[in-house]
């Protein structure tokens, strides 16, 4: 238990030194700007000054809108760790089965198709893809609800939730890519010498290579996806009308709000970085010599 | 057992044991369809950006024409006409030009800086690497859209600018499989062979360890890195602040065709938003067949 220990404070220094690094960055490229906002200052006084606010998360107040930032940000964040983490959830319990059914009986006529269509999957754009659902499911057929902010979810959170999560999680770019992960890695650990002669035993191998092979660089590829995801998140978010972190920054985008950009951008950096010590704390378990 | 294209002989060494495998011989029926596949989107491509610079054989894709407004896909109109009756086949093709010339600049960039970076950290691991990786990583904790929202707001949002962004956002993972890759290659005997020869220091980085080894492992990341440039410029120009609108782009095709999507008129914005997946599944479907051919192992 102390090597894990070791390993998240080692986790937690860099994501630190990380966060330093984007707001000096950050710092540097608000400073073209002209104005006085978060993230503007005269040299090292203003950047300490701007890491001990988003430090102790006080954001203060947009200077586009003059809104509480800390009261529009949370909400949103809380918004779109959901919509992530379910989609994430979503591409994993699609592609895995598809992998391992591709590897086990080979690219034959009746595993091809499923193939393909995780490369379709993948591929589509996602600005599209949200519409066809809308308009399969709530227009066409009048299944669910397309996201209603206010009256809808208080009545049934689950069901708005829904669409979103699903659409992201098809069509983000990583279900073709852990088919084929999968794929390989299950092929290569089949063809090994004491999976065959276990199989000449007359015992079950898959669960066996499955989790000699496949767990490890299923686990590091998934969480790597994070920030794709993120991504991707903001489209869908745009497109559902969810009110969620992309769809902010889209919108202070366009009202040229970069206090909130920069406080979205940090926020992302605390996700994907969450992700990185979950992904550090599995593998360890999973297998201790790896980490 | 993977099952070859080609005819093979009866006994057939491993690949790894192999001293030279011709590429033809190390590819699987599945690996020969997707590079066929992929093939034949990079020509389209081509073809499609040298008929819209030459502006021959097309109808003019900015002509409103009223009398042909909303005409389904038919002989005289490929693919129908939009809400002010331009034709949606020439405005394709003319969409080529939105993402073609910044998507090789962003591949170029990616491609250049990654091999740059990745010989230095891969030479050098313990001094030069560590800061190297330690600048990237800060690239790379960023979301990409969020950080070319941050240059849109700051610089104007030229589209040549934002795709330089994104070829600056994917220099990470070219870096780290150039890094990986050195790494490897610097104990092989061949190398120090080099070394023994008096080969000089340039012409065993550039001939025998990029040229010779690293060249597939670019040219995978360039087609890659081509999928993603087509990927943000189409969703830039839906979100509306990439190409702007009489210029054709296929993002705002899709945008302006969602419109009409509840009326029924669904070629509008299907047919762009079909384009758009099957060049982006090409480019992706010969990036994985490259991968498979060439033993590497590089993730998207």
């Amino acid at each position: 238990m102390p090597k894990a220990l070791g390993f998240v404070l080692r986790e937690l220094f860099y994501t630190l030194l990380l966060i330093l690094g984007v707001t000096a960055l950050m710092y540097m490229l608000f400073n073209l700007m002209p104005g006085t906002f978060l993230g503007k200052g005269s040299g090292l006084k203003g950047y300490v000054d701007l890491i001990k606010r988003l430090l102790t998360l006080k954001f203060g107040v947009s200077p586009v809108t003059g809104i509480d930032i800390r009261s529009l940000v949370f909400p949103a964040f809380k918004n779109t760790v959901i919509l992530t983490v379910g989609s994430l959830f979503i591409s994993v319990i699609i592609s895995v089965p598809i992998g391992i059914f591709s590897a086990f009986r080979g690219f034959k006529s009746y595993s091809w198709p499923f193939v393909v269509l995780s490369y379709i999957l993948s591929s589509i754009p996602v600005f599209y893809f949200g519409y066809f659902v809308i308009y399969i499911f709530s227009r066409h057929y009048g299944y669910l609800p397309i996201y209603r902010p206010f009256v809808e979810v208080q009545r049934n959170p689950f069901i708005t939730y829904v669409i979103p999560i699903f659409v992201l999680g098809l069509s983000n770019d990583s279900v073709s890519e852990i088919v084929r992960l999968v794929t390989n890695e299950l092929n290569r650990v089949m063809g090994t010498d004491y999976v065959v002669a276990s199989k000449a035993r007359g015992e079950n191998v898959l669960v066996g290579a499955m989790y000699e092979g496949i767990l490890i660089p299923l686990i590091s590829i998934v969480f790597s996806k994070v920030p794709y995801i993120i991504g991707g998140a903001v489209i869908v978010e745009y497109v559902f009308n969810w009110p969620g972190m992309g769809r902010l920054a889209f919108q202070s985008t366009l009202q040229r709000d970069l206090p909130v950009l920069l406080v979205i951008a940090f926020l992302s950096i605390l996700i994907v970085r969450a992700g990185m010590i979950i992904k550090d704390i599995l593998l360890y378990y999973i297998s201790p010599k790896e980490v | 057992m993977k099952r070859y294209f080609f005819e093979e002989p009866l006994v057939r060494p491993r690949l790894d044991e192999q001293f030279h495998v011709p590429i033809y011989r190390r590819a699987s029926i599945r690996d020969v369809i997707s590079i066929g596949f992929g093939l034949f989107v990079v020509s389209y491509l081509l073809t499609f950006f040298t008929i819209s610079v030459t502006n021959l054989f097309i109808r003019d894709p900015m002509q409103v024409d009223m009398q042909n407004i909303f005409r389904p896909p038919s002989f005289e109109y490929i693919f129908g006409t939009d809400y002010l009756g331009r034709d949606i086949f020439s405005r394709i093709v003319k969409g080529t030009e939105a993402f073609f010339l910044p998507g090789l600049l962003s591949i170029s960039v990616s491609t250049s800086m990654g091999l740059l970076f990745g010989i230095i950290a891969g030479f050098y691991p313990r001094s030069f690497g560590r800061i190297i990786f330690y600048i990237l990583n800060i690239i790379d904790s960023v979301p990409r859209i969020i950080f070319i929202f941050i240059i849109i707001v700051i610089f104007k949002p030229s589209l040549y600018l934002i795709m330089t962004f994104v070829g600056v956002t994917s220099i990470p993972k070219v870096t780290s499989y150039i890094k990986s890759k050195v790494e490897t290659l610097k104990r092989q005997r061949y190398i120090e062979a080099c070394r023994g020869l008096g080969l000089s220091r340039a012409a065993i980085i550039f001939k025998h360890i990029v040229w010779l080894s690293c060249k597939s492992v670019l040219l995978i990341q360039a087609t890659l890195g081509m999928g993603e440039a087509i990927l943000i410029e189409t969703s830039l120009s839906y979100l509306g602040i990439g190409v702007q609108e009489p210029t054709p782009s296929w993002g705002n095709m899709v945008a302006m065709g969602k419109d009409f999507f509840f009326q029924g008129k669904f070629w509008l914005s299907t047919i762009p938003a079909v384009v758009i997946m099957v060049t982006i599944m090409g480019l992706y479907l010969l990036s994985d067949g490259l991968n498979s051919v060439y033993n590497e192992k590089v993730s998207r």
